[in-house]
Parts: structure tokens; sequence; C-alpha cells
């Protein structure tokens, strides 16, 4: 394990950036200057656990895990339709939790269990979520799907799924431009049934 | 984003060693924070934020940072608690609905199972002109440089506590709550813990916009302390331009207790109104000891929005605020509370 | 198909299967390849970096401190960008859906224009990059909404065909009895499709291969070759899906001939994403519009006079007219008709598609104020409609091909329960819930387009139709599949359908809801012709083998080609040069000639809640019932209704593109402040399907239902506005602020 193997190089750099900005530290109070002078990406060698397998990667600390499932690993099914966390066509789950993997860095969920959509299906057995989407034609253009797929399945673990009005306000953090919702809420009702007898 | 080191102390005491750095504010500070990193990722990629290093404490190895304790004297809530935990918490649901319904209407469950209760305070205001950099005023992000907002698009903006210099809204859910309830916050810096009070955590704008808080450079919240016990007729009422996953038009957080129609006690915190989290003192010396009618609290809500100011395009929000505040007074009225 | 699965209806008359879209695993699973998913290339990355500014000059742009970082490969501005060749306006025998070509000058003519490109080894290091470049302006104060001084206002001559006259206007006015009259504004809005924009570039042996989501891609590869100076076969776009487009991604932008401007110099495939926020000035979008609608009826609502004029944003550098009277005349009665339009040029991107283009700014005026003459004439809004319900047209007397508008409004009503409505205003409530009724008519033309399909059926009974069409979410693989599969009388999971390749057959532009309609005409025509090559009776299972081994071949294709009516040969070729369609189609809205109109109509009703207090508006039910000719398949037919319903409520009531009036900039350009619907806003939508035959609209009888659902749901939901408190909002979206003041 290379746990958060502390680069040394990357301790003296930092020790060197806090003590050239102390030395800023007269500067106007609050200047918005960038005391950084780092021109530099500051990398890290991790491990990280997607579907079950684990995967050796360099990341700049910057990366978000949006970028390095889609860049690192090819795993392109988490889309990235805002890169601010105001879409959900990210959302992955982190230990089994439903996160959106464009606000979360690389770095922090090494070590921590992340499932895309590309881990749902069990061969060609389709997940009862993923089967739902399908029989109720809950998506359209199909790119915020995953996003969909992905927050529903936690949606039923949550038990946030007992009403209508339950899944429409706990799936609200999906948009879907082609506006299938009502659809979506009619598979989720349907794939609650079946994971819950499953 | 700038490049930055990254580091995941596995204790307190650590955290606040790597970030007690010298700065002018603990938002400019060159060492942050990340929780949920729900709000400074956002920042960092948007270059409002440039820290040289990310102290990761979601690692701390602290249980009390962890969980939720109910006690005699009241609530105490680990500042590493999710935001989603809070909300689902069967005894806050039954004894703070205002605390659990401010958190549910709040963002989405993704970034509730994400942003840490430490954090969810802290979080940056939602002005357009301070979230892009490309516009060259903005007095939180540059101080001296003047406010965009107050000759520019305002309808978001506040209308209680601005100043000349900044009418940037506190946009949080939680924070309303919090005030209303006489929270304390239970911060760690480099001398030890100290005790504040919730409502002193946020600072007016005043001419430092960019001072947001009363905290330093490296202290780091560990705990909120909501004290008083069960508040089970309370409730937040969150008013929105569409039903889910927006920030608040304006919002009122209430807690109240009834003789018959008699108010025995009220607290109302505002939200999507003010430049903090706003607790709504003179509101609520009006209606203490008095009826709970429509008429006395408009009549309340009236003079809490007395000193409103407001700018071309926030005009409703007074309109909109007196009347969210006096719906959630009479909601908690109606309420069924359970003995 | 389980029972009670409302998503996939029972096909009435002239309706096809419901069956599910043929790509719905590789959506379910995330195996789908969108644009900006084409694996193997690992390309540098561009990031852009726009300007703060909306008028004025760059003074200097210092890219030192971003070429400085590890990393960074190239900082282009427009001192060294790379070298493109500018193309005419896509309405001018071009093909930019924006002509202002950024980095080839100082000047800046819009907010957030591109005024540097950064090339980086990833894509961290180039949007760092891009924030270390320093630039100083020369800012001038912009001119960038309808009423700002400083705009230009035109009436160009090229319109005057556009702008409706019947009979004397002022005359009638003057006589008539009932008059009402309003003003009425809709918004700025932007698609914002969830994929975002982006461009793949790369370049092999001289030719140049693209990944960008596009509409249109035999334009798009025209386009590229135009500006970057090479023979249209050299260059291949490469789109097979698309994450939703609504317009955005209808015409080339800047953006493709810079991204492949970049790769070609530094030799490396390049990939640009662009930000969501960047997104709101890099394409085009849905500007504003004003109308001053007046109409006049007498007692018994027959309308007399029908007056309107409007105002259209647009940049100065190019016209994109809506001028859409041809749909608002072919709606109701036979008054005396008056119109006119005005572009407004200002500093601003050139605007252009977004659902419904047209017909989504125009009907909402026009459907508020059929409602306002229903109320101040005390009768039925259904009942105004019938009274003026047409069979031709009042201007020219032109026939309609079909027209169901009434049968509509009918079954909508049934099913919403609109005779439970009290008509007075603010008489309907529920607790603290004030509660409104609206309804009003959706209309869209039936446009076609030219188009060419190839489709090859094999020995073993398979087929292929191959075509450069789009599916962004339309189900356009699953129609032409079934179209297909029914002229050639197999099972629609044997035809294998590919599009999204500019070097298949050409297609038209995937807009104006005519890409069923005019693919699936030409579709038809070349299985019409294999047919021929087997004497006219295609072989069934049984003798399918024998037939091809008389042939002495395995498998036998032929390529359709449509014309619509009207159209001569010649808009093939231009077609296939990726011309835009509007000089080479036939629109249904247009019936010159003794040409018929061509529509589609629908009813739509909204129910709204009003809180007395707070005055937020929530939709809890919808109800749209639609007749458009041939409905290939009911399951993606209702989602597309149902999805533009949506729309249209989300577009009433939430999206508008806010600007900083004194700064001429967009200000709330994110998916958090540019507020759509979400799920918890969409408790109910019920969509009828109302059968409907036209077998003169085109071969296979498709009037095209994409942009219908949106049309009339703003008009309903003001309506219902209208209904709940007395107040009628003429100023789009309805937000609390215009209830409370």
């Amino acid at each position: 394990m290379n746990e958060c193997a502390v680069d040394r190089r990357t301790v003296i750099a930092t020790g060197a950036v806090l003590a050239a900005s102390l030395s800023l530290g007269s500067a106007p109070a609050g200047a918005r200057a960038s005391m950084d002078t780092r021109t530099t990406p500051l990398t890290r060698d991790i491990t990280l656990s997607v579907n079950g397998t684990d995967h050796a990667i360099r990341v700049d600390t910057r990366m978000t895990l949006l970028d390095a499932l889609r860049d690192k690993l090819g795993l392109t099914g988490s889309k990235k339709g805002c890169d601010q966390g105001q879409c959900g066509a990210c959302t992955i789950h982190v230990e089994g939790e439903r996160h959106l993997a464009c606000l979360t860095l690389t770095v922090a969920v090494e070590g921590l269990h992340i499932t895309t959509v590309e881990g749902l299906a069990e061969g060609e057995s389709l997940h009862p979520m993923q089967q739902a989407f399908i029989d109720h034609d809950a998506f359209q253009c199909g790119y915020c799907t995953s996003g969909q797929i992905m927050s529903a399945i936690a949606c039923v673990r949550e038990g946030h799924a007992g009403s209508d009005e339950d899944i429409r306000e706990y799936m609200s953090g999906n948009l879907c431009r082609c506006a299938a919702y009502p659809n979506i809420v009619a598979a989720v009702n349907q794939a609650k049934n079946e994971m819950e007898r499953g | 984003m700038r490049p930055f080191a990254y580091e995941r102390p596995t204790d307190a005491a650590t955290a606040v060693a790597l970030a007690s750095v010298p700065a002018s504010a603990h938002v400019t500070a060159p060492v942050q924070y990340k929780g949920g990193g729900t709000t400074l990722i956002d920042l960092m990629k948007l270059d409002v934020m440039q820290p040289t290093t990310v102290v990761d404490i979601t690692a701390i190895d602290d249980e009390a940072m962890h969980r939720i304790v109910p006690s005699d004297e009241g609530l105490r809530i680990g500042s590493l608690v999710t935001m989603a935990k809070l909300h689902a918490d069967p005894s806050v649901v039954r004894d703070y609905p205002l605390l659990t319904e401010s958190l549910w209407q709040a963002a989405s469950q993704q970034l509730r199972n994400m942003a840490r209760l430490g954090g969810n305070v802290l979080q940056r205001t939602r002005c357009l002109y301070f979230r892009d950099t490309s516009y060259d005023q903005c007095n939180k992000r540059v101080p001296g440089s003047g406010c965009a907002a107050l000759d520019g698009s305002n309808r978001g903006h506040a209308v209680l506590g601005t100043s000349d210099q900044c009418i940037a809204l506190y946009p949080g859910d939680w924070a309303p709550a919090l005030v209303a309830l006489d929270a304390r916050v239970e911060v760690l810096g480099r001398t030890g813990k100290r005790l504040i009070a919730f409502a002193d955590l946020h600072r007016l704008p005043g001419t430092t916009p960019h001072i947001e808080t009363s905290l330093s450079p490296g202290e780091l919240i560990t705990a909120f302390i909501v004290p008083g016990g069960p508040r089970r007729r309370s409730l937040y009422r969150k008013i929105r331009d569409r039903e889910s996953y927006a920030f608040a038009n304006a919002s009122a957080a209430v807690a109240i207790e009834l003789d018959g129609r008699t108010l025995r006690d009220v607290r109302i915190g505002l939200g999507g109104v003010a430049t903090i989290p706003w607790r709504a003192h003179r509101a609520e010396g009006m209606l203490r000891g008095q009826e709970l009618t429509e008429a006395n609290a408009r009549a309340a809500a009236e003079a809490e929005f007395g000193d409103a100011r407001t700018r071309e395009h926030n005009g409703y929000k007074v309109v909109l605020g007196k009347a969210t505040m006096v719906r959630a007074l009479l909601d908690a009225q109606a309420m069924e509370v359970p003995r | 198909m389980s029972v009670g699965n409302t998503a996939a209806p029972a096909p009435l008359a002239n309706m096809g299967e419901p069956i599910r879209r043929s790509e719905s695993v590789a959506k379910v699973t995330g195996r789908l390849v969108y644009a900006a998913d084409a694996p193997g290339q690992s390309p540098l990355q561009a990031y852009f970096l726009t300007s703060a500014i909306a008028r004025g000059r760059v003074l200097s742009i210092d890219a030192a401190p971003a070429e400085a970082l590890d990393g960074v490969v190239k900082v282009y501005t427009h001192l060294n960008a790379p070298r493109r060749i500018a193309t005419p306006y896509t309405q001018k025998g071009g093909y930019a859906s924006d002509t202002n070509m950024p980095l080839t000058g100082p000047e800046i003519h819009h907010d957030g224009q591109i005024i540097a490109m950064v090339i980086a080894e990833t894509y961290e290091i180039a949007r760092d990059a891009s924030h270390r470049i320093v630039t100083r302006y020369d800012a001038t104060t912009p001119a960038a909404t309808i009423d700002s001084p400083g705009v230009d206002i035109l009436h160009p001559d090229a319109l005057a065909e556009k702008e409706k006259k019947a009979g004397d206007f002022a005359a009638a006015l003057a006589a008539a009895p009932v008059k009402v009259e309003g003003v009425y504004s809709t918004p700025a809005q932007h698609q914002n499709a969830i994929e975002l924009y982006s461009t793949t570039a790369s370049w092999s042996a001289g030719e140049l291969t693209i990944h960008e989501p596009s509409q249109f891609v035999v334009e798009l590869a025209n386009g590229a070759a135009a500006m970057m100076g090479i023979d249209p076969s050299k260059v291949h776009v490469v789109n097979p899906y698309m994450g939703g487009a609504f317009g955005g991604k209808g015409f080339m932008t800047q953006r493709t001939a810079l991204v492949a401007g970049a790769a070609r110099e530094l030799a490396r495939p390049v990939r640009n994403v662009v930000t969501r926020d960047q997104g709101f000035t890099l394409a085009t979008y849905r500007s504003e519009t004003k109308h001053h609608v007046r109409l006049a009826a007498d007692h018994d609502g027959r309308l007399l006079a029908y007056g309107h004029e409007s105002w259209e944003m647009q940049s100065r550098h190019d016209d994109y007219p809506l001028a859409g009277f041809g749909v608002t005349t072919a709606m109701y009665g036979k008054p005396a008709i008056l119109t006119r339009v005005n572009l407004v040029k200002a500093d601003r991107q050139t605007s252009g598609f977004m659902r419904a283009p047209v017909e989504m700014p125009y009907m909402y005026p026009l459907e508020s104020a059929m409602d306002e003459l229903a109320f101040a004439l005390d009768m039925d809004p259904i009942e105004l409609r019938r009274v003026n319900d047409i069979r031709e047209s009042p201007i020219d007397g032109a026939r309609f091909t079909s027209r169901s508008l009434m049968r509509c409004y009918d079954e909508a009503a049934a099913s919403f329960g609109w005779s439970k409505r009290d008509p007075t205003p603010g008489s309907m409530r529920e607790g603290d819930w004030l509660i409104g009724y609206g309804c009003a008519t959706a209309g869209y033309p039936t446009h076609m387009a030219p188009a060419t399909a190839r489709v090859t059926l094999s020995a073993d009974g398979s087929a292929r139709v191959e075509v450069a069409g789009h599916d962004s979410g339309q189900g356009t693989y699953t129609a032409l599949g079934q179209v297909a599969a029914r002229e050639l009388g197999i099972d629609p999971e044997r035809v294998h359908v590919a599009m999204g390749d500019s070097r298949l057959p050409a297609a038209p532009a995937s807009s104006n809801s005519l890409a069923t309609a005019s693919i699936g005409s030409a579709v038809k025509l070349a299985i019409d012709k294999l047919r021929s090559r087997f004497g006219n009776a295609l072989p069934d299972d049984r003798d399918r083998s024998a037939a091809f081994a008389r042939l002495g071949v395995s498998e036998i294709g032929d390529l359709g080609e449509f014309l619509p009516p009207g159209t001569n040969p010649e808009v093939l070729g231009m077609l296939r040069k990726g011309q835009v369609p509007f000089a080479n189609q036939a629109r249904g809205d247009e019936s010159k000639n003794g040409k018929p109109l061509m529509f589609a109509f629908g009813a739509e009703f909204v129910e709204v809640r009003i809180h007395r207090l707070t005055r937020e508006i929530r939709v809890p039910r919808m109800t749209g019932a639609f007749a458009a000719g041939r409905i290939v398949n009911p399951r993606t037919a209702r989602s597309q209704l149902m999805g533009g319903m949506i729309w249209g409520m989300s577009s009433a009531l939430l999206e508008a593109t806010e600007i900083d009036e004194k700064r001429g900039r967009y200000v709330n350009d994110s998916l958090g402040e540019y507020l759509m619907a979400v799920n918890a806003d969409v408790p109910r939508v019920d969509v009828i399907m109302v059968p409907e035959e036209d077998p003169e609209v085109n071969p296979l009888g498709v009037k095209g239902i994409g942009e219908l659902g949106i049309v009339g749901t703003a008009a309903a939901v003001a309506n219902a506005v209208h209904h709940a408190t007395g107040k009628r909002i003429r100023d789009l979206p309805i937000v609390m602020d215009k209830l409370l003041a």
C-alpha cells in the first residue's frame, strides 16, 4: 500500500511556497495575489478501486474523479454535464453512497470502493434499475442516464423511494434536459419492487 | 485550478498545525480545509480560491467530529457529519424538524452525502460577480475593487445586512436554523478549543466583505452545539423558483412554543434575504408573549424588514421575505406536534 | 410490455408499435460513445479564454505566465492564431452559425468571445493556464438589450414576404366591438443540452477527422473543409449519438476550425470541451423577443382583426430572423391582418435554433391574447378557438392538408376535467393555494427537406439503412428502423441503422422536426427501388435465398432520394454540400402557388397552484392532446411530446438568461443559476395522441413531433396564472417577483 506515500520533494516544495508566501505577508491586506508561483503539477501515485478492480495510476492532485474515470481508466459512462455539481450526470457510488465525481478529488478517494454505471450489469444481465429505465423509456438522448441510474439505485437503497413524491424530490439532483422525469419515476417504482424482492 | 499539495492527516491537531499560516482572512488563506469539497473544489476550478495546500479533514479519526449526540442539554453535532446523515437521524427528525427540513431542502442528495456540516455553514455566496473572476469588480474577491452587483444583475442579492461594499447573499439553509436556536460552534485552533456563538460566526460585510467569518486562519470547526432541548414545533419554509435543487429566494426557520394561541417563545432565522444567517430579533421581540395571528405576524415581519435596502432587481425579496416569515409562523402554529 | 406501462401506449389507428429504442442497452450501461468519449487518441487539451467585455478591443494580452507552466504546448491569441478561411453565414451560402471569427483581430463583438486558446498536455494544466493570461481591454459601452440605447432597429425588405397581410386592418380594428391589446416578451434562453459542446480533431495524411456533436454532420464536414481550405472529401465527421441538442448543435460554430487548425499546426489530436458557462456564448441561443399584439372580434367571438408587430434581438453581424407570422396567421378565423417584424441589432452573439425557435416566441403572445379576448368576451377559451377554427388560410385561402385542432381540444379538455373550471379568476382554492386552469393551442408546420438514404437488403433477411442523419434523443434510429422494417416486411430487430457520419448518404439537419418525415421518405423510396429489382414484390423468408441466388448477389442496396414537393433536383446537390435547409426545403407554413398548408396541432391544458402568501407557482399536472399524422412509434413519440410540454412549462416559469444590462454580459451562465425543470417540478403529464391520417404531406404521412409539445405550454401556463390570480403576466418567465409586485 502506498497510501498517501508522501513525496519528499512535494513537502519541500510546499514548504518553500509557504515560506515565500510568508515573505509576501506584508502585501496589501487581502490582496488577491496568487501567492503561488508553482508552475509544475503535483502528482501522486495512487490505487483506485473501481467496480471491484484496483488501478494503479499517477494523477495530478487537481484531477477530479470524473476526469480520472474517463481519461485514465477509459470509463466514459460517467458524464460531464456541468463540472460543478449542478447536473448529476457524473453521479457514482463511493462506498455505496451516491456522490458527484466532478467535485471529488481523485486523491481523496484512494482506498474507497467506487462503483460506476459500468459496474452494475453482471455480464449481459442488467441491473433491475437498468431494465426498468428501458421498460419505461426513462431516457431519450441517454446522456444523463448513467447518473440517473446510479442516483436511482441509491435512492431506493436510502429508503427515499417510498412514494412518487419522495422519488421526485430525491431524484431532483439529476437534470434531464429531454425531460423524461415522469418515466424515471415509473422506472424507479418498478425497480424498487424488484430490488426489494431480490 | 492551481497546483496544490494534498494532505490527509488523521488527527485534528495535525490538520490545524498544517493550516495555521498567516493570512488576512481564513477564506483567502493559502492552506484550506476540505471536507466534502463541494464548495472548495468548485471555487478552485473557477480560480476564485487558489490554495497551495489542501488539507483533507475527512480522515480525521476523532469520533466526536463524526457523531450526533443528543443529550439533556441539547444536541451536539460533529462537524464532519454529512448533511445527509443529520437529516436522516431519527432523533433529529422527531425533535428538530427545522434542522431536518433545512437540510433535505438544500442541494441534492449527492451533495448532501458529500458535504460536511462544518463546511456547510461556511459555504460561500452565489453572487455571480464573485464566482466569475472575469469581473474585475468584487470587494469580496479583490478588496477595494468595487461591487458590480450594486448596479448589475442583483435579483438574487441580499436586502438585509448589506453595505455599500457588498450585497452578496448568504445562500445556506441550515445556518438560519442554527442561528434561530442560539447554537454554539466549537472551534479548534493552535492554542486549543473555544466556543463561539453561532450568531458571531458570520460577519456582516461592512467595509471588509472579504472577511466573512470570525475564524482565524487554521481554526477548525469541530462541532455544533444546539442547546435547549427538542424543538418539536419548528419548521423550515423555503421558497424558490423551482421545486427542488435550488437556492432560496427567501426562507424562514422558526421554532415556537404556544400557550393556546399565545407565543411563549418564538425564534426566527431567515435565509435567502440577508448577507449572513439572519436572526429576526426585532420580529421575535414583537411577537413574544403575543397571540400568533396573521396580522401580528405581518406586523412583526414589517418591522423586521424595516431597514431593508433594495436594489434594482431585488425589491421583491422584501415582500417575499415578509410573506415567508408569516407563512412559516402560521404553518408552525398549525403543525400537529406529538406529545 | 408490462400492462399499465404508460411509457408504451398501445397503438391507435395509424400508429406503429411502441418498441424500445434500439440503443437502449448501450444507454443504460454507459457503453454508448458520445463525441467527447471517443477513445484512443490521448489528445492535447484545448481550453478557451473568453472575453470579459461585450464590446471593445483587446489592448494587450500577455500569455507568458500561461506559457511558463509545464505542460502548456501553445497559447493562441489573435496575434498567432491557426490559419482559417472565413466562411459566410449559413443563410448566405456559407457554413458559419455566427460569422464573427475569433482570434483574427483585437475587436470584441459580444460577451464571452474567444480571445485565446490554450493547448496543453492535460485539461488541468490548460484550464489553469487560461486563468493566468493577463488581458487589458479598451472597453466600449455595449448595447445588449432590446431597449438599450445604441441598438439599431432594422426592418429589412427581405422579410417582406414573411409579413402577412390581409384586408384593411385599421378599419376592421376601428369597427370591432371587442378588442384586446398587449405587449408581450420572451427572454433569452439557452438550449443547455446536458452534453457539453466539444470538438476532437485529428489529422492523418492530410485528412481531418472530427468528433463533435452536430445536428448536421454534412454541413459540419463541408464547413470545416471550407475553413481549413481542403476538399470536403478530406473531412470525416463522426458523431453517431448526441447527448441532446435542441438546436444548439445545429450549424458549425467557429470553435471547430480553431481546434482543427491547432491540431494541424501541432500535428497532434486536439480536444476541446467547452465549459458550461462558455457554452452560453460559444454557440447560438434563443434570443429575446417583444410583441405588440392586437385582437378584435365580434360579440360571438369571430375574429375581425389581428395585428402583430415584433422585435427580435440579433447580433450586429448576422441576421437570424424568425418572423413567425406564417404560423400565427394559420391558426384562426378570417380577420384583417397586419404584421411587421423589426430586427434589433446589438452587441450580442448570433442567435439561432432552440426547440420551436419560431413557434415558441410567436405562439406565446398570440395564445395569451386569445385568452385575454375570451375573458373580454366572457367566453370559454376553447369555444373561442372553436368559433374561429378554419379549413383554409385567412391570407390566401390555401387549404390545410389536415387539421385536427378541435379534436385535440375536446379530447384534452375531457381528460383534464376542464368542465370543473369556474371561469372567475381567483375563485378556485384549496387551503392556502390558489388554483388556475389554462389552455392554449400548439401548432407546428410540417417542414421537409431533401434527403438521401441507402437501404441494403441481405439474403439472410437482414437490412441496413445508411444515412448521415442524427439522433439526439428523438428516437430516429428506432423510427427509421421501423419505417424500413414495415416497408421490407421484416422485424425491426433485423434492421441495422447507421447514422451520424458525414460519409454516409447525405441527410438534412435534424431540425424543424423534419427528420423522420424527410429521411423516412428517402428510406421508403430506396425500398421502392429495391422492390422493383425483385419484380415489384420483395421476396419473403421462404423464397429470399432463391431470389438473391437468381440475382447472383448476397446483398443488394439502393439509394433513395427524397425531394420535398415543390423543390427541384438541384436541392440534392445543395444538400450534399451541406447548404442550409431554408433555401431548399418545403415549409408547412408557406402556401404560395396553390400549395396547401401542412401543420400538426395540439391542445395543452395546465393546472397551476400559487401560494396565497409567497406566490411561488407550481404545476401539479399538464394534459396535452396532439394530432400529427402517422405516429411511427407511440413510445418515443409520447416521450418527445411529454418532454416538449415540460420544456414549455420550464420556459414559462423558470428559464431566462439574465443579462447585466450595463455590461452586456450573461450572468446566470450555469445550471445552478439558469434554472430548468427538475423532477420535482413535474408531478404529472398526460399525453394523448389523437389518430390522424394525412397521406398528402409526404410518402410516410408523418408530420413531425419534436417541437410541437413546447409550442402552447407557455401560454397555457400564463393563462392558468391569470385564472388563479387575476393577474396577466405578459413577460416570461413568470416568476414570483411579478406576482408579488
